[in-house]
């Protein structure tokens, strides 16, 4: 499931959105966080929101039912979150607000639930941008763009990328893991020892795999590229749209 | 060549990365990414324990900051907490369903926090205060960042108990949790080669 | 060594033939501490003291494990990645990877995930990054142990054209040998101790050391090997022991999928007391599935699995743990305790006496006898010792079936023979046997029964004489 997840189709790699430079993507994602930061209600949260799943579709050819899949556990996140806003709200303790309802000692209070939706909202804007980023970024072209364009120490991007591809052999471990404490009539369940075992493996895995690194040489000089990184145009393009969608989720954000 | 003068230039390399620190740091950082995704499956059902009281989840919440002194107390390299840290969250950025975009500045400031104290420990004090300080400013790290970003609204008294339960949380399953599977790594024999084995 | 040959170094487990492999590329002592005497010289180089760019700009390397060497996420970029830390200009690259891949066979996979290729092309993948750059000396260890049948072949044959071409010199570390040793111009044969037992060109070392090599528990290819299997060298009851009892196992009509596609579709099987069962198949079969099926890990979607008279995906955990026992391919990966001993108590009555005796005797029988090996962690056991205690478990719970899926998994032939032994031991006392492998010399020495799976169907089940 985690395997299946972290797969993009080649069709979104392939759009406009999929051919964006990764760390101006990452710029953008985090650019409109902090632009979130700036209000609570719940109109720029909507905006971004509105502006991520409308690109994902359209630049980013994303299939509608993958990017329904992806952004599904959001639900459940954004009312969590939500509702603890809400019970917990500052607002409702203050006695001049009306109130709307008694959950045992809790009262709840108009302010404190528009306040919650409020941020909901933003948890279904931030959780939005990081599916559609997600879905249309490939791996590599992450780790090349964070490297070339960026700057970002190469030894330790392509280091974590290695690292990535263990990915799949590690879930399948932990499902071993499961499976062997089953097999003993031991409790199914979650088990510390199993984060151990997993480990083990993990480690000698990482260790394996940084000797099949030295072996090929890696970090003994300077490093030549298979893939050049370069800004384009169409980057361009996609940063000025999402400033535009920034100013939009400002304005809307600004009471009266 | 003699086997001592092999051993004395073959080390763990003092504070150099070698290519195996780098790629285990790292993949201690997948391993929890891969660990938080079955956790939520697992433990979904028990989030109506916590219904009555929501602040108290947050005795939960060190698994999430654990490579940020897991991964150094092993390979005791500068960055190393960071490094682990911002992988892990760049794994649940990528898979999407956790917190998008802002898993890596969560990441960034939860292993930041912990990094700044191996830095001031000089990266050679690897003492239970210094784990039990490091836990500790991780975790209110990420006590400061939730409560701006996704906590906003909620009274400070509340937010007071959320911060008592998550320095708890930091202090049993971050610093206590990295010892105990440290020692239980190096019974395995899987630290050879590592300051920590 | 004289250039463009190809050198097979055989040896046991422990003879330190795959430390001898990373001295070659200069990686140990280098990345990892330990002592070192002697000289070696690698392409003119000495790639102890020498630069470890210089050395492995000349050495290329493949190691056993297929996933263990995936670097990069896509195929074409994988092989690149050599290329990329010795400089090559773009340009270069643009034409050394397309043909790097075209040497081994995986041309059309350039944009083709390394983690969604099969074992075998995995290898290729590593084959194909070791020889981008060009190097002189190729060194593999091990390269086929963890390939299913097909995959070694496949593998094995790319391995002969590379060295028809005699570009670069061979240095091949294997214990299995049947396709290895053909190729061979020069056999190195290591002692368990480490220590050379003959070096010579192949017929030569056959001819002088056969005794000696097998002695030290290496294999040899042809006959002496395989026959050992066909005669059985070890008495073994008839085939026909359990046929008038009832079935241990039964199972109807069972279909199974995951999230996709069906990958048990329609399988009867019944199995009968101290039948020996090998389960056989290409990967992806479902021989793995079927197994959890038949031990209660998985509930089949439609037909039913009757264990000993119940449905084994409803039983109690502890129950299920007394009425079949489940085995899995790498033992590392189902390691549950910090201790030999914890390890095979978990799950069981620590206050039963009777059954405390048992164990210790169990673990005498398998050679992990508890005063010496109890406290041990399991992880730091060999291999052999290892798969010996990835049985115990199961076995000190005296199961009426064990199910073992691919039990020869990284074992050297005295792992083998260790287990087989367990294994008709317990045979012979009722227990039904069931081993999903495609392990052909364990095939043949092992069952008494094959069961062979295509695409999640039964295609033959016959008795082997």
């Amino acid at each position: 499931m985690i395997v299946r997840r972290l797969e993009v189709e080649e069709r979104a790699l392939a759009s406009p959105l999929g051919r964006t430079s990764p760390l101006l993507k990452l710029a953008i994602a985090l650019a409109w966080l902090v632009t979130l930061a700036f209000s609570y209600d719940v109109r720029p949260a909507a905006v971004i929101a509105a502006a991520a799943l409308l690109a994902g579709l359209s630049v980013g050819r994303l299939a509608p039912s993958r990017l329904a899949a992806g952004v599904a556990p959001l639900w459940a996140v954004a009312v969590g979150i939500g509702v603890t806003n809400m019970l917990f709200s500052a607002a409702n303790t203050d006695p001049s607000n009306a109130v709307l309802a008694m959950i045992g000692p809790l009262r709840l209070t108009a302010a404190g639930v528009a306040g919650g939706i409020g941020v909901a909202a933003r948890v279904v804007a931030v959780v939005a941008v990081g599916v559609v980023f997600g879905q249309t970024t490939d791996p590599t072209a992450l780790v090349d763009s964070l490297v070339q364009q960026g700057r970002a120490p190469e030894r330790f991007a392509y280091g974590a990328l290695a690292a990535y591809q263990a990915i799949p052999r590690l879930a399948g471990q932990l499902g071993t893991l499961r499976e062997a404490r089953r097999t003993r009539g031991l409790r199914a369940g979650w088990h510390p020892r199993m984060l151990v075992g997993l480990l083990v493996l993990a480690i000698r895995h990482g260790d394996r795999l940084a000797l099949a690194m030295d072996a090929r040489g890696f970090g003994s000089g300077p490093r030549s590229r298979y893939r050049e990184v370069r800004w384009s145009p169409l980057d361009a393009a996609v940063a000025a749209g999402a400033l535009a969608v920034a100013v939009v989720a400002l304005l809307a954000g600004r009471p009266g | 060549m003699t086997a001592a003068a092999s051993r004395a230039t073959f080390g763990s390399g003092g504070s150099r990365w070698r290519t195996r620190d780098i790629v285990v740091t790292a993949i201690i950082g997948v391993v929890f990414g891969v660990v938080f995704q079955v956790w939520n499956l697992v433990w979904g059902p028990f989030d109506a324990v916590f219904v009555f009281f929501p602040p108290a989840k947050n005795l939960l919440y060190g698994v999430w900051l654990v490579p940020a002194v897991l991964a150094p107390l092993i390979v005791r390299k500068p960055g190393a907490a960071l490094f682990a840290e911002l992988v892990g969250a760049a794994l649940s950025a990528f898979i999407g369903s956790q917190f998008g975009p802002d898993a890596i500045l969560s990441g960034f400031v939860q292993g930041g926090a912990a990094e700044l104290v191996f830095l001031l420990a000089r990266y050679r004090n690897w003492s239970i205060p210094v784990l039990v300080l490091a836990s500790i400013a991780s975790a209110a790290a990420a006590w400061i960042h939730d409560w701006i970003v996704w906590f906003p609204d909620v009274a400070t008294d509340t937010q007071l108990w959320v911060g008592v339960f998550m320095g708890v949380s930091s202090v049993v399953i971050v610093a206590g949790g990295s010892i105990l599977l440290v020692r239980a790594l190096r019974q395995a024999g899987v630290l050879k080669g590592f300051p920590a084995g | 060594m004289p250039p463009g040959g190809c050198l097979l170094i055989v040896g046991p487990s422990g003879s330190g033939k795959s430390t001898l492999a990373l001295a070659l590329a200069g990686l140990v002592p280098r990345e990892l501490p330990g002592d070192w005497t002697g000289t070696l010289e690698v392409a003119g180089l000495d790639p102890v003291s020498a630069d470890g760019p210089a050395v492995a700009a000349r050495v290329g390397l493949v190691f056993q494990d297929p996933e263990g060497q995936l670097v990069m996420d896509r195929v074409e970029d994988d092989v690149a990645f050599g290329l990329e830390c010795r400089g090559w200009r773009p340009g270069a690259m643009r034409e050394r990877v397309p043909a790097a891949l075209a040497e081994v066979g995986l041309s059309g996979l350039e944009r083709r995930r390394t983690t969604r290729l099969s074992g075998g092309q995995q290898q290729r993948l590593a084959l194909a990054g070791a020889l981008a750059p060009e190097p002189g000396v190729l060194v593999l260890d091990e390269p086929t142990a963890n390939l299913d049948p097909d995959g070694a072949r496949a593998f094995a044959a790319r391995l002969a054209r590379i060295r028809d071409a005699r570009s670069a010199t061979i240095v091949l570390v294997e214990h299995r040998v049947d396709e290895a040793w053909p190729l061979a111009d020069l056999v190195l044969a290591l002692g368990p101790d480490g220590r050379p037992i003959d070096v010579g060109a192949p017929d030569e070392v056959l001819a002088r050391s056969r005794a000696a090599i097998e002695a030290a528990g290496s294999w040899l290819p042809g006959p002496a090997g395989a026959s050992r299997g066909r005669e059985g060298r070890r008495p073994r009851p008839a085939p026909t022991v359990g046929l008038d009892a009832p079935p241990v196992l039964a199972a109807r009509g069972v279909r199974f999928a995951y999230d996709g596609p069906v990958v048990i579709d329609g399988v009867d099987l019944e199995i009968r007391p101290g039948e020996r069962v090998a389960l056989v198949g290409a990967n992806g079969s479902g021989k793995s599935t079927l197994a959890r099926l038949l031990t209660g890990l998985l509930r089949p979607l439609a037909g039913a699995v009757w264990l000993g008279g119940a449905d084994p995906s409803r039983l109690r955990a502890a129950e299920l743990a007394r009425r079949a026992g489940l085995v899995f391919p790498d033992p590392e990966a189902q390691f549950v305790a910090p201790t030999v001993r914890g390890e095979v108590l978990a799950g069981l009555d620590p206050g039963d006496r009777v059954l405390a005796d048992a164990v210790a005797a169990l673990m005498e029988r398998l050679g992990l006898p508890l005063d010496d090996f109890g406290d041990r962690s399991p992880y730091t056991l060999s291999g052999g010792e290892q798969r010996r205690l990835s049985l115990a478990p199961a076995l000190a719970r005296a199961p009426r079936l064990l199910v073992l899926d691919e039990p020869t998994f990284g074992q050297d032939r005295r792992g083998c023979e260790a287990l087989e032994e367990i294994l008709a031991e317990q045979a012979s006392g009722g227990t039904a046997v069931l081993a999903a492998t495609h392990d052909e010399r364990f095939i043949a020495s092992f069952a008494d029964r094959v069961v062979r799976l295509e695409r999640g169907r039964v295609v033959a089940d016959e008795a082997v004489a």
